[in-house]
């Protein structure tokens, strides 16, 4: 995996010159994946691919397969295995090589730097999602206590508590811990999901709690906005409230993106875009062909990187709709170009009327 | 969002405004009642507001196919004609005096009365429906209490709004709460404010209701149903089959009324085999004709089949040798008669159902059954339309119709104005 390599420690993660490197990187892990896995090997059989030229030429696996079997590398040693949230019921699991994981690290230190994430000044952390468990293998929970070591942690204390029977969000406990933070001279960090961080602000405000935090304090959001899409709020009356709540200017909120089909770490720029990094491509595809289409149209997110050795995850199709901007529409500075999610594909398991007959009937035979 | 007393509120006014609800419901019940005339006449001036295009952009956002037919069977919905149609067959006659010549039992007054304050927990998935809910509840005289489904888009509060503009009586017989189902408590809450409970939908909602209605209030379930259509002649019948596919292709299968199935008055394999091959064609083209205009739907139809595709490169979906496949559609025989959910989707179940066994079979299902298409000959129409009655059907239709709303219907069976009221007795005053 030298290309790999070489990808992973190019310095700038936004330079727009590396669609070379890219090229061959992603031709390195497909001819792995292709001799290391079976199942892998019978989907280019079946989609005609033998020897792609460039990423957009690769078979694109949606995360819906990952779901539906487990799909791996043979012969690379898996370090750690994550799922993902299974907001709809169902779970994928990924495995990570030792090499991947180390490019991992690379990639969040660089990238991290774009808005200075790290710091020596220590932190209390208000996780917004959930606390480990023997029982939780979700990359969320992972890479939220992963953003707790940016800093030296003073505190850590999570939204979702692990009762007898699943995880419950305790909204009082919290509170009043980041009142008691208010009052600090280290700056607090909260992280975790966008839909309970605004809920959080949003009980405040109806409590009529208003707080400044102390200087340095940041909102960092990640993980999606989960079942609550209903709830999903434009992003400036986030902003304005998190003012309003915790006087935490917009500048010292950072959203992140990024799944666990795709570990690539998607840091918004100042502007709140979510431009690619060196380590990724994208590509958006046309709902009905998948054929790719021209930046600015809207069509399903196909997201390509080397990254991982271990599990076949080199080009992936998610469930979101979005679009793709060229770098020069956004005036932060960066050139590549930036990727905004605009909603996600129809429900798959629409529940209908019959549907739920069915259920009642079958529950009846057994 | 809230909506009472005709205003809008938000939601962390909830605990505020429900704190005197239960004084505000008896000054109502005590000190009014409501005509339905006064409901038909707020009605009509909403129907000249949908005519002149007041609710087009929020119409044009829903996710119905044909706009315009839309409009134009909510329009036939609210009609005079239809509410006073309703209130007459529903409801019987509403106030006579019995006159028994026994000579043992007294004469006795019978009135039909409003249960009073019902509460509407809707479902998403038939736009509209939350209004319909809301509309029958006031025809009957109620006070309603509506809870949104999630889906909602704006248009149920939209259209209430303007009701009570038009009928400002109307602002203290609605109010609309969009608590989401997981506060349990504010549903509870609201429960207990009700006479009855009128819910539509999942099981997973009927069971919630069941558990969390106080006891002594009157549960109105409009739950979950099946449909099939019933072929015993498809030879002479192909313009009943091209009906029949467009009507697949417009539900794609996600109503109660959709079909799922289709049965064949067979005994043998190779006639189902023989259906099919004269069927897909009429699918194939129907599904060409109501491709979806949603993005998200699209690209969702698009993902399951780019899926299922390499499900089966890698030996995880087994595509049975008695499918048959068409463009955005499929036809798949199987060997057993019960009727079954499809895969939706224009994805049919065909199978096999002798005349002699319908009922045995379909009472597999009874209580879920609810409207069968009939592609046969004339000759066999009433014999057929018996035997399906029997086994529990409540509706049965020609095959391109089974999603059809007809005037004048019962809903599953039943007359819902009917479910909203009591009869109540009083003796005379001689």
């Amino acid at each position: 995996m030298k290309y790999r390599r070489q990808l992973f420690s190019v310095k700038d993660p936004y330079c727009d010159n590396s669609d070379e490197l890219f090229t061959k990187a992603v031709k390195e892990n497909f001819s792995y994946c292709v001799s290391h896995c079976n199942d892998y090997r019978r989907i280019c059989e079946k989609l005609g691919i033998s020897s792609p030229a460039d990423a957009s030429e690769l078979p694109v696996i949606p995360t819906l397969l990952f779901k539906k079997k487990q799909m791996l590398n043979t012969g690379c040693i898996p370090l750690i295995k994550a799922t993902s949230s299974g907001t709809s019921g169902r779970k994928s699991t990924i495995a990570f090589d030792l090499g991947g994981l180390l490019c991992g690290l690379k990639m969040v230190m660089r990238i991290s730097k774009l808005r200075s994430l790290l710091s020596p000044v220590p932190c209390h952390y208000i996780i917004m999602g959930y606390k480990p468990h023997k029982g939780n293998k979700t990359a969320v929970t992972k890479t939220a206590f992963g953003a707790t070591l940016f800093t030296p942690a003073l505190s850590r204390n999570y939204i979702l508590t692990y009762k007898k029977d699943g995880y419950y969000p305790d909204f009082d406990r919290i509170i009043e811990l980041i009142v008691r933070h208010s009052r600090s001279r280290f700056p607090t960090r909260f992280m975790g999901f966008p839909a309970y961080t605004y809920f959080l602000l949003r009980i405040m405000d109806e409590r009529k709690i208003y707080l400044k935090m102390p200087k340095g304090s940041r909102i960092m959001l990640g993980g999606g906005w989960k079942q609550f899409y209903a709830e999903q709020t434009d992003k400036n009356s986030f902003y304005r409230l998190a003012e309003k709540v915790l006087g935490i200017k917009e500048n010292d909120i950072i959203e992140f993106f990024g799944a666990v089909e795709h570990p690539i770490l998607y840091c918004d720029c100042k502007e709140h875009h979510f431009h690619v990094p060196v380590y990724s491509r994208v590509i958006i595809r046309d709902v009905d062909t998948l054929k790719p289409l021209k930046n600015g149209k809207t069509g399903l997110v196909n997201l390509i990187t080397p990254m991982v050795k271990a599990t076949p995850v080199l080009s992936v199709m998610t469930d979101d709709l979005g679009i793709l901007h060229d770098g020069s529409e956004c005036s932060c500075g960066l050139e590549t170009p930036f990727l905004e999610i605009v909603g996600r594909v129809a429900p798959e398991d629409i529940k209908t009327c019959a549907a739920g007959a069915e259920e009642i009937i079958k529950g009846l035979n057994v | 969002m809230i909506f009472f007393d005709g205003e809008i509120y938000e939601n962390n006014m909830r605990d505020k405004l429900l704190a005197d609800f239960e004084s505000r419901i008896c000054d109502t019940l005590s000190i009014e009642s409501l005509s339905a005339e006064r409901v038909i006449l707020a009605a009509e001036k909403i129907i000249a507001d949908i005519e002149n295009g007041a609710f087009d952009d929020i119409i044009s956002e829903l996710n119905v196919d044909n706009t315009d037919h839309y409009k134009r069977l909510i329009i036939a919905n609210l009609s005079r004609e239809n509410l006073e149609y309703r209130l007459k067959t529903e409801l019987g006659d509403t106030d006579f005096t019995t006159d028994f010549k026994n000579g043992i039992t007294p004469k006795i007054r019978v009135m039909t009365k409003p249960l009073g304050v019902l509460f509407h927990i809707a479902a998403g998935n038939a736009e509209g429906l939350p209004v319909m809910s809301v509309a029958e509840g006031l025809l009957a005289g109620n006070i309603n209490i509506l809870k949104l489904p999630s889906a909602d888009k704006g248009l149920s509060v939209k259209i209430v709004k303007r009701l009570c503009e038009y009928e400002p009586l109307l602002s203290h017989y609605i109010y609309v709460f969009d608590t989401p189902s997981s506060d349990v408590r504010t549903i509870q809450t609201l429960a207990g404010f009700a006479d009855g409970i009128v819910v539509w939908g999942g099981t997973e909602a009927v069971k919630a209701v069941r558990s969390l209605a106080p006891p002594g209030v009157k549960l109105i379930e409009w739950g979950h149903k099946l449909s099939f259509c019933y072929v015993s002649d498809y030879v002479n019948h192909t313009d009943e089959l091209s009906a029949l596919a467009e009507h697949i292709a417009s539900t794609k299968q996600l109503l109660c009324s959709s079909c799922q199935t289709v049965f064949i008055d067979t005994d043998g394999k190779k006639e189902l085999i023989c259906f099919c091959e004269i069927f897909l064609p009429y699918l194939e083209a129907a599904v060409g004709k109501h491709k979806s205009t949603s993005i998200g739907t699209r690209a969702r139809d698009t993902i399951i089949s780019y899926t299922a595709s390499l499900e089966e490169a890698i030996g995880i979906r087994q595509i049975s040798p008695d499918t048959l496949s068409g463009k955005g559609c499929s036809l798949i025989i199987k060997d057993d008669s019960e009727l079954e959910l499809s895969p939706m989707m224009c994805n049919v179940l065909v199978k096999r159902l002798p005349k002699k066994d319908i009922v045995h079979t379909l009472r597999n299902a009874k209580g879920f059954l609810q409207t069968a298409g009939l592609i046969c000959n004339e000759s066999e129409r009433e014999r057929l339309t018996d035997l399906l009655l029997s086994a529990g059907v409540t509706r049965i239709t020609r095959a391109g119709n089974m999603s059809a709303y007809f005037s004048g219907e019962s809903h599953d069976g039943e007359h819902p104005l009917s479910r909203y009221t009591r009869k109540v007795n009083i003796e005379p005053n001689y």
